[in-house]
């Protein structure tokens, strides 16, 4: 249905001195239709920027980024991106299900779709029955589902997820990327998510695309030889994959330090 | 409710609270009258204890300088049941909150385009500074020089000596506000509107029932004396007519009866303001174990 497509992307900071930082250096890839393309890199490499030049908060020097839609050709509308942050970033004065129409009616969708989208996306992160209540009262991982429920209830052409588990304890974590795998599955959502995890990058990714540290370039794409819903961390074909990842980010903090 | 219980033990957020506290000693109880008596009982007795102080200063001085409490109450109550009490005191309040309006309508709006704007902050910094160190008697007399003996020059007088606090306030706290939630509404398009009054606004309740606070117990002190300089009715002139016919009585039953409306209006009204705006944060339990 969608995918993204990164052509040559090059972006540059500005340091304190007036001198330019490259963050990215000629970038490109493809992410797959219907599934989650992992961006999978060392700490400060440069992928939350990647990010967020997809979706149009940072602007590139060179280069471009394309969501390419079946959909969006016929109607020519900007194409709908869901955001899932590091922290929930929920508005904690707003009931659950108003943090969901705030996103709601910022992209524009008719407000009679509202309730029946608000508790189809609230039960499928399993949170419907505290619709009516204020996020500082649900644990953390309760409050990240939120976060995913309102990345989901505009139904983005792509969700980009931006390390959404690294705060969790490990089982939350777990729990949630578990869930998470099997409701982008269910919808066939095109998803984007960054992680320097790499046992999460094997498990959640259908493509990972692996960068090198800052100026981040891509070194390596694979896709993963299990389907979603068959990857079980104790099956060997799912660490010997995992291995394969792990050398090569591996090699590249290696390189880094030499 | 049991549910969601059950979800943070789950998660370990409450589990370690339930094992601790049966473990070892029982919670401490808020005591034989339970926290809200306490708390009303604390402030009363502060009460008391200020009008016993009085008490024994009045032994001291003469009844000139400081009448006996109860005497000062009994003037209290015939002010409240006999002549216009209620007409004066209303005068006093409308000036009171309409230059408060005015103040309020003007600062949210700025105090949020200077937190956000750099160019806004840089332009309208030196003024707001410059108003806040200007006393609210060189305001009165102004206001009153320009407009006369008018209401007008007793709104402008409160509105102009309360804007800057009201507006430094605001614009202090607007950029204090999280960044992240702003990039999360631009990430979801949301329209300028919306980040005010979703976003931006309910960030700022705190500095705005601060700044409420600070301005009324301001616009009261700035009211009386407009009110001083040859207005015919409010607290202010009833004032100056018990120091002219030097009955401290007088002054200080009048500065009593508004005081008890202040009160009212903090505890009463700001109070259930607050409670109704902070309902999504968790009470805070800092001291007890």
């Amino acid at each position: 249905m969608a995918y993204v497509r990164v052509e040559k992307a090059v972006k540059y900071f500005p340091r304190e001195d007036g001198t330019d930082m490259l963050v990215l250096d000629t970038v490109s890839f493809e992410t797959k239709e219907y599934g989650i393309t992992c961006l999978l890199g060392p700490s400060g490499c440069g992928k939350s920027t990647l990010l967020n030049v997809i979706s149009g908060l940072e602007p590139l020097e060179r280069g471009r980024t394309e969501v390419v839609s079946n959909h969006q050709e016929a109607e020519k509308e900007e194409p709908r991106l869901g955001y899932v942050f590091q922290d929930p970033r929920l508005l904690n004065w707003k009931h659950v299900e108003d943090n969901l129409t705030f996103a709601l009616r910022g992209m524009g969708i008719p407000k009679t779709e509202w309730e029946e989208r608000v508790h189809k996306y609230l039960s499928l992160v399993g949170l419907v029955e505290f619709r009516k209540q204020y996020p500082l009262y649900l644990s953390g991982g309760m409050r990240q589902r939120v976060g995913l429920a309102r990345g989901l209830v505009i139904e983005p052409e792509v969700l980009l997820m931006d390390e959404p588990y690294s705060k969790l304890d490990h089982l939350t974590a777990r729990n949630l990327r578990e869930d998470t795998l099997e409701i982008c599955a269910r919808l066939k959502q095109t998803a984007l998510l960054v992680t320097h995890d790499v046992e999460e990058a094997a498990y959640m990714g259908d493509r990972i695309v692996i960068l090198s540290p800052r100026p981040a370039h891509i070194t390596d794409i694979f896709d993963n030889p299990l389907p979603p819903l068959e990857r079980d961390m104790d099956d060997s074909r799912f660490i010997q994959f995992k291995k394969k990842l792990l050398q090569s980010v591996l090699k590249l903090i290696k390189k880094a330090e030499v | 409710m049991a549910k969601l219980e059950k979800a943070l033990v789950a998660e370990g957020e409450v589990g370690s609270a339930v094992s601790e506290g049966s473990a070892i000693a029982p919670r401490r109880k808020a005591g034989p009258w339970g926290e809200a008596t306490r708390h009303i009982g604390l402030s009363v007795g502060s009460i008391l204890a200020l009008i016993f102080a009085w008490w024994i200063l009045s032994l001291i001085f003469p009844p000139t300088l400081i009448p006996k409490p109860w005497e000062t109450f009994s003037e209290v109550i015939s002010i409240v049941t006999t002549g216009d009490f209620f007409l004066e005191m209303g005068a006093t309040l409308r000036r009171v909150l309409v230059g408060f309006g005015i103040a309020m309508v003007v600062s949210i709006p700025l105090g949020i385009i200077m937190g956000t704007l750099r160019s806004f902050e840089s332009f309208f910094e030196p003024p707001v500074i410059l108003g806040l160190t200007m006393p609210g008697l060189i305001w009165a007399v102004l206001m009153i020089m320009f407009f006369g003996l008018t209401e007008t020059s007793a709104y402008a007088a409160v509105a102009v000596t309360i804007f800057p606090m009201l507006t430094i306030s605001i614009w202090q706290g607007t950029k204090s506000i999280d960044k992240d939630l702003i990039d999360m509404s631009r990430a979801f398009h949301a329209s300028p509107w919306s980040k005010v009054v979703d976003v931006i606004l309910p960030q700022l309740v705190s500095h705005i029932l601060a700044a409420i606070r600070y301005g009324l117990g301001l616009a009261w002190k700035v009211v009386v004396v407009v009110e001083m300089f040859g207005f015919s009715n409010g607290v202010g002139y009833q004032v100056v007519r018990g120091f002219n016919t030097f009955s401290m009585k007088a002054v200080l039953a009048w500065a009593i009866t508004f005081l008890v409306v202040m009160i009212v209006i903090e505890f009463g009204f700001i109070g259930w303001l607050e409670r109704i705006v902070t309902r999504w944060r968790p009470k805070i339990v800092a001291w007890s174990r």
